[in-house]
C-alpha cells in the first residue's frame, strides 16, 4: 500500500466516488419551514444518536463500497471529500447511513432516513447488509434460496476448493488474530472493514473478492479466509489475519486538506527501470511534503489533539486498527461539535514518524441566495439581499467551516423576519472546488400587500325578545398591510374597528403603524428601527378602585389617542434601548361614556358624588400632552434547561416637554430589577432536569412635577402585589414593591412559593386628590403564597396580608 | 365680607342681662386691643353638637340643627356686627364619614375658607367633642392629624377644646370635676398625640378646655343664665376663654392660597427636573448600556462560534 515513497500506509475512510458523484447531485438536505399554506413539514434537525460513537459520519467500514472503492482506485487521496458531506439524502438508497440533516422537502423520508441514521452500528449494518455489494451483485438474481455446501459436517475447505456455482449461507464470520491468537468480537472494528455478514448468502466469486479487498486494504501483513462446513448446510468463515504494525509513535497531528488541490496521480508503469522508481518515489514524496506544507491547521483543539498523542504514548506499538480509532475519534470530535461537513480522509503514519489525521473540514467556498416562485423556479425577489445577509451568522460565510449550529441559527434569524413564506438551507458540495460546500438559502416570498375588511352584524333582542331594526349594528375590521416596503423589510399596517359602522364614534378603534428597520443602513451591523404609530386605546383607571372596604367604585375610563414616533436599538436579542416621542391626548370617561373631570365616589350614605379626585391635570377630563419617552432594558436571561436564568434591568422615563395642556413638565421614572438566580448547578442539556431557581425582583416607580391621575403609580394586581386587585393598594406618585419567589422544579413544570410588598412611600398624598384616601386604600401591603405552573396558566393561592385572608387566583402568563 | 350680609348682632339682647354685660365687656376688651374681627372656626367629629355650639354662642337658630343626622352638608358662616366689632363663626360638616376622616370634607372646608377669607386669620379653632363619651380612640387622633395636616401645628396655640353635653350625671365613683378633669386630660393627651405636639410645647400653651351645654333643659342660675353643673354660667366663659386665646399674642392662622390647596406635590421638585434627568442618564441608563455592552462581550458563544 505504499502509495507514496513515504512509507506512509493510509486508511482511507470515505466512500466511493461513484456514490459521491451521486450525493452531489441528489444531496439535498434542507432547513425549510412551514408557514401559511406552504405544503413543506419538513424542519432541520440533528437525529439524536443514542449511541454516538457509532453514529459519526465516516463510518467507513459500514460502508460498504469503501472497500471495493479501494480495489478501483488505490489512490485514497485522489477520494473526494465533498463525499463527505454526509447529509441524508433523497434516497435512503445512497445513503452511508449518516444522516446529519434531515431531507426537506419529503417529510417521511426524512424521518426514515434519520432514523437510520441514529441506529447507529446495527442501522449500518442494515443499510450495508441491502446496499452491500454482494447484495447489489446479487440484485439480478432471485433473493431466495441457497445451496447447501453438500460436504461432511466440521471440515476445513480451502476457499478455491468451494464450487463455482454454489450460493454459500454464512452463518458465522470470526477474524482471528494470529499474532495473539484469539478471535476478534463482531464489535470490532475489523468486522467493519468485511463486507460479509453472518446471514449472508455468498458465492465463492464473492468470497475471492472479500478475501482481496482484506489482503489490499493494508491493514494486514498477512490475511487468509477459510471456511468450515457447518452440519446444516451453512459455512463458518474464520479470517486468520496479521495485523500490520509500527513500533510506538508518539506524536499525533490533525491537518485540515480541505480545498486542497489534487495531485494528479502518475501512472505506476509496472515495467518501471530502478531509476524511474526512485524517480517517481521522489515525485511522490515532494508531493506530499508540498501538500502536509500547504494544509491549513484544523479546528481540532488542542486538547484533544494531545489526548490521543498521550493515548499513542500508551501504546507499545501501533496498528491498523488504533488508526482508525482515532480516526473515528476525531471524526466525532467534529461531528459532536457541529462540523456536519467535516470528514477524516486518511489516518496514517507518516515517514516522520507520526500519526497524520488528515481531515476535510468542509469549508463553505459560496452562500448562494436564491428566490423562488409558487412553482419552486428561481426568480427575481423583491427583498434586498442584505435583509437576508445581515441575518446570517459569520460562520455560514465564505471561508467558514460549515457548522450545523450555524444554519440552524440561521435559519432561524432568517425565519424571525416573518418575511418568507418558505425558507430553504441547503449546504450542497462545490463541484469546481473539492472539498468546498455551497450554502444555498432559497426563499419563497409571499404576497406582501394585503388588505381585509371583515364584517360583522350584532342584532340586539328588544322587548318582548324581538329584535328591532334599529339594534341592528354593523360592524367589523378594515385593515390593510403593506410588508416589505422596497424590498428593505419597512412595512405599514393600519386598522380600523368598530362595532357599529353607522355609529362609529361611539368605540372607533385606530391603528397605523410604520415600522423601519435597518436606520443605519442594511449593511451596518447597528441595529436600529424606526417606528411610528397613530393609536387609541380604552382602559379601566385602576387608579379608581376601592380599597377592601369598598366594594363598588364607579369606573373610570382612561382613552388614549395619540401619535408615537420612536427608535429602537436592539443590542442583543432581548436588550434593547428605545427612545423617542409621544403626543396623545387623555380623555377621561365615566360609565356612561362621558368626560369625567372628577371622578366620582360612593358616600357612606350610598350615593355617589361626583367631587372625587381630579382625573385630568387640565380640570377638564382632557389632558393633551406631549413628552419624551425612554426605556432601556437590559435582559440576559436564558433558558436553562426550561428554567429562567440571569438577569433583566428595565428603566423607563417619561420627560415632559411643559408641551400640553397646563404646561405639564414631569420626570416620571421607573427601575426594576429581577435577578433569576440558580441556586444549584445543573448539566445544560435536553431532558436534563431544570435548577431550583430564586427570583428577587425590585421595582421603584417615581414622578417629579406635574402627575395626572392616569400616570400615577398603581399597586396591587397580578403584576405588581398578587393577592390584590389591580390597584387595590393605592395609587401613588412614588411606589417600592419588593418579590422573592422560589421556583422548585417538578416534573415538566414547577411549583413556587412567593412573598411580595408594595409600599406607596407615603407619597399617595401626593397625588391630587388622594385617591388612594378616598376609596379607602391602605397605600401599602404584603402578600404571599404557594402556587404551580400549569402550562400557560399559573394557578397560586395567596394570602393577603391587610386583611389576612387568602384567595386563590388563575392567571395567565408570568409575573417576572 | 364679600357676599356675605353681616348683621347686626341683634340676638346678643336675648341673653340674660348678666351674660349680656359680660359680653359686651369682653367685647370692649377686644376693641381696646385693637382687634375688630373675630374668626372662629369650629371643628369636631359629626354629631358632637358644633352648629348647636354656634346657635347658642350666637344666640339664636343660624343653622339647622336635627337630632340625627349631620344636617350641615357644607361650611356656613355666620358673621354678626355690633359696635363696630365683627364675629365670624364658621360651622363646619363633621369631619368622620363612613368611619373614616374624610378628606373630602376637610378640602371643601378649605375651598371655603378660601373663597371667603382669603387673606383673612382664623383667630381661634373651636375642636368640639363631647363631654359624655368615655373613651377616645384612634380616629380621634386621626381627625386631630387631618386638622393639623391641613392648617398645620399652629391652630392648636389657638384652639379651645370645647366639651359639649356638658350636663351629664357621671359614674358613680366619679365626682363631676374628677369626671371633667379625666375626660379632658384624656382628650387633650389624643390632641397632642394627634398634632404631634411636643410635652413641653404642651406645657408653654396648654390648650384651654370649656364646657358647653347646649340643651333647652339646661340648668339656669338666678339671672337666668345657662349654667354648668359647677355652676358657672358657660356662655360668657366660653367667650371670655376664646377672647383670651385671641388675645394670647400669637398671630391667627393666616388663610392663604398654600393653606387652602395644601401644598401642591405638582410644584414640587419641578426646579430639579433637568438635574434628575442628567443624573438619570449618567448613572442610570449609561451604566444600564455598560453592562449591556458586557452582556454582548461575556455572551457564552456556542463552540462553533
Amino acid at each position: 500500500m505504499a502509495a507514496f515513497a513515504a512509507p506512509a500506509l493510509l486508511i482511507p475512510v470515505t466512500s466511493s466516488a461513484a456514490s459521491r458523484r451521486r450525493r452531489n447531485s441528489s444531496a439535498n438536505a434542507s432547513f425549510s419551514r412551514p408557514r401559511g399554506n406552504s405544503s413543506a413539514t419538513a424542519y432541520f434537525s440533528r437525529p439524536h444518536s443514542p449511541n454516538s460513537s457509532s453514529m459519526q459520519s465516516p463510518k467507513p467500514s459500514k460502508s460498504p463500497s469503501f472497500l471495493l472503492k479501494y480495489l478501483i482506485s488505490p489512490e485514497s487521496l485522489g477520494l473526494s471529500a465533498a463525499s463527505c458531506i454526509l447529509f441524508l439524502l433523497a434516497k435512503p438508497v445512497f445513503s452511508g447511513c449518516c444522516s446529519i440533516f434531515n431531507f426537506g422537502s419529503g417529510g417521511g423520508g426524512g424521518g426514515v432516513g434519520g432514523g437510520g441514521g441514529s441506529d447507529g452500528g446495527q442501522g449500518g449494518g442494515f443499510w450495508s447488509r441491502i446496499f452491500s455489494p454482494a447484495a447489489i451483485a446479487k440484485d439480478d438474481e432471485p433473493q431466495q434460496g441457497w445451496d447447501s455446501h453438500g460436504l461432511p459436517a466440521n471440515i476445513v475447505v480451502q476457499l478455491n476448493k468451494l464450487s463455482r456455482f454454489k450460493k454459500y449461507k454464512v452463518s458465522e464470520i470470526k477474524f482471528l488474530d494470529r499474532r495473539h491468537g484469539s478471535t476478534v468480537g463482531t464489535e470490532d472494528s475489523l468486522s467493519e472493514i468485511s463486507s460479509l455478514r453472518p446471514g449472508g448468502i455468498y458465492n465463492k466469486a464473492q468470497l475471492h473478492k472479500e478475501l482481496e479487498t482484506l489482503a489490499t486494504c493494508g491493514m494486514f501483513d498477512k490475511v487468509d479466509l477459510e471456511t468450515k462446513t457447518n452440519p446444516d448446510g451453512t459455512i463458518s468463515i474464520t479470517i486468520p489475519f496479521l495485523e500490520y504494525t509500527w513500533p510506538s509513535i508518539d506524536r499525533f497531528r490533525c491537518i485540515n486538506v480541505g480545498l486542497m488541490p489534487q495531485s494528479k496521480p502518475i501512472e505506476k508503469d509496472p515495467d518501471m527501470t530502478l531509476k524511474e522508481m526512485l524517480e517517481y518515489e521522489r515525485s511522490l514524496a515532494k508531493d506530499y511534503r508540498r501538500r502536509i506544507e500547504r494544509s491549513r491547521p484544523c479546528l481540532l483543539p488542542i486538547a484533544v489533539q494531545t489526548e490521543i498523542s498521550k493515548m499513542l504514548r500508551q501504546r507499545l506499538n501501533v496498528n491498523a486498527r488504533s488508526l482508525r480509532r482515532i480516526g473515528k475519534m476525531v471524526q466525532q470530535w467534529y461531528y459532536e461539535n457541529g462540523y456536519a461537513g467535516a470528514q477524516v480522509v486518511n489516518v496514517y503514519v507518516s515517514n516522520t514518524k507520526e500519526v497524520v489525521c488528515e481531515v476535510v473540514e468542509g469549508d463553505i467556498t459560496q452562500l448562494v441566495i436564491q428566490f423562488q416562485d409558487k412553482l419552486g423556479n428561481i426568480c427575481k425577489g423583491k427583498t434586498h439581499f442584505g435583509v437576508i445577509e445581515r441575518e446570517l451568522p459569520m460562520q455560514l460565510r465564505p471561508g467558514q467551516v460549515l457548522n450545523i449550529e450555524a444554519g440552524q441559527q440561521a435559519f432561524r434569524n432568517i425565519d424571525s423576519l416573518t418575511l418568507f413564506s418558505n425558507i430553504e438551507l441547503n449546504p450542497r458540495s462545490d463541484e469546481k472546488n473539492e472539498g468546498g460546500i455551497i450554502v444555498e438559502v432559497k426563499l419563497k416570498e409571499p404576497e406582501y400587500k394585503s388588505a381585509e375588511v371583515s364584517t360583522e352584524w350584532s342584532i340586539v333582542p328588544g322587548r318582548g325578545g324581538r329584535p328591532t331594526l334599529a339594534s341592528i349594528q354593523p360592524g367589523g375590521t378594515v385593515s390593510f398591510e403593506h410588508r416589505n416596503i422596497k424590498g428593505l423589510n419597512r412595512s405599514l399596517l393600519g386598522s380600523v374597528t368598530t362595532s357599529n359602522f353607522l355609529n362609529p364614534q361611539d368605540d372607533l378603534g385606530f391603528k397605523l403603524e410604520y415600522v423601519h428597520p435597518y436606520l443605519d443602513g442594511v449593511y451596518n451591523p447597528r441595529n436600529r428601527t424606526f417606528h411610528a404609530s397613530c393609536f387609541n386605546s380604552r382602559k379601566l383607571s385602576p387608579v379608581f378602585t376601592g380599597g377592601p372596604g369598598i366594594e363598588e367604585v364607579p369606573p373610570v375610563w382612561v382613552d388614549r389617542a395619540g401619535v408615537k414616533a420612536n427608535i429602537t436599538e436592539k443590542f442583543t436579542r432581548q436588550s434593547k434601548f428605545t427612545y423617542g416621542l409621544v403626543m396623545e391626548e387623555i380623555t377621561m370617561r365615566d360609565e356612561g361614556g362621558r368626560i369625567a373631570a372628577n371622578a366620582q365616589r360612593v358616600l357612606p350614605s350610598g350615593g355617589v358624588s361626583a367631587d372625587g379626585p381630579p382625573t385630568t391635570l387640565s380640570g377638564t377630563g382632557v389632558d393633551r400632552i406631549a413628552f419624551l419617552q425612554a426605556n432601556i432594558t437590559r435582559d440576559n436571561t436564558k433558558f436553562l434547561n426550561g428554567a429562567i436564568v440571569g438577569e433583566r434591568n428595565v428603566f423607563q422615563l417619561d420627560q415632559g416637554l411643559g408641551i400640553g395642556s397646563k404646561f405639564p413638565f414631569f420626570n416620571r421614572h421607573q427601575l426594576s430589577v429581577t435577578r433569576f438566580l440558580q441556586l444549584k448547578q445543573v448539566e445544560e442539556g435536553a431532558g436534563k432536569p431544570p435548577p431550583p431557581v430564586l427570583v428577587l425582583h425590585g421595582q421603584f416607580g417615581g414622578c417629579v412635577g406635574d402627575l395626572p391621575s392616569y400616570d400615577a403609580f398603581t399597586l396591587g394586581g397580578p403584576y405588581s402585589v398578587r393577592g390584590y386587585n389591580m390597584g387595590e393598594l393605592g395609587a401613588a406618585r412614588n411606589i417600592l414593591e419588593l418579590a422573592a419567589e422560589l421556583r422548585i422544579p417538578l416534573r415538566n413544570t414547577h411549583v413556587y412559593v412567593f412573598a411580595e410588598h408594595g409600599n406607596d412611600l407615603g407619597s399617595s398624598k401626593d397625588v391630587k386628590g388622594n385617591p388612594t384616601e378616598v376609596y379607602r386604600r391602605m397605600g401599602h401591603g404584603s402578600s404571599y403564597g404557594v402556587g404551580a405552573k400549569l402550562g400557560l396558566m399559573r394557578a397560586e393561592y395567596a394570602v393577603d396580608r391587610n386583611s389576612g385572608t387568602g384567595a386563590v387566583f388563575f392567571r395567565f402568563g408570568e409575573r417576572f | 365680607m364679600a357676599g356675605q350680609l353681616v348683621k347686626e348682632w341683634t340676638a346678643i339682647q336675648q341673653f340674660p342681662a348678666a351674660t349680656q354685660e359680660k359680653l359686651v365687656d369682653l367685647l370692649g376688651k377686644l376693641k381696646s386691643q385693637n382687634v375688630d374681627t373675630l374668626t372662629i372656626l369650629v371643628m369636631g367629629k359629626g354629631g358632637v353638637g358644633k352648629s348647636s355650639t354656634v346657635n347658642s354662642v350666637i344666640g339664636e337658630r343660624v343653622v339647622t340643627v336635627s337630632a340625627f343626622q349631620s344636617e350641615t352638608p357644607r361650611p356656613v358662616m355666620v358673621s354678626r356686627s355690633r359696635s363696630g366689632f365683627t364675629l365670624n363663626i364658621i360651622d363646619t360638616p363633621g369631619l368622620v364619614e363612613g368611619g373614616y376622616v374624610s378628606g373630602q370634607v376637610l378640602d371643601t372646608i378649605k375651598s371655603f375658607l378660601g373663597r371667603l377669607l382669603l387673606t383673612k386669620t382664623i383667630d381661634v379653632l373651636l375642636y368640639v367633642d363631647r363631654l359624655d363619651s368615655y373613651r377616645v380612640d384612634d380616629l380621634d387622633k386621626q381627625v386631630v392629624q387631618a386638622i393639623t395636616d391641613s392648617f398645620g401645628k399652629e391652630i392648636w396655640h389657638k384652639a379651645i377644646a370645647v366639651l359639649t353635653h356638658a350636663q351629664l350625671s357621671p359614674p358613680d365613683t366619679l365626682s363631676y370635676v374628677e369626671f371633667f378633669s379625666k375626660r379632658s386630660e384624656s382628650l387633650l393627651k389624643c390632641i397632642r398625640q394627634g398634632a404631634r405636639i411636643s410635652k413641653r410645647d404642651a406645657q408653654n400653651f396648654a390648650i384651654p378646655v370649656a364646657l358647653v351645654e347646649n340643651s333647652g333643659r339646661c340648668n339656669k342660675n338666678e339671672g337666668d343664665e345657662k349654667i354648668l353643673p359647677t355652676g358657672t354660667p358657660w356662655i360668657p366663659n366660653l367667650v371670655q376663654t376664646i377672647t383670651g386665646l385671641a388675645l394670647n399674642g400669637k398671630g391667627g392662622i393666616v388663610i392663604d392660597q398654600k393653606l387652602i390647596e395644601g401644598p401642591n406635590a405638582n410644584d414640587r421638585g419641578k426646579l430639579f427636573i433637568p438635574l434628575i434627568l442628567a443624573l438619570q442618564y449618567l448613572f442610570v441608563i449609561k451604566p444600564i448600556q455598560k453592562r449591556i455592552k458586557d452582556d454582548v462581550a461575556r455572551e457564552t458563544r456556542p463552540s462553533w462560534a
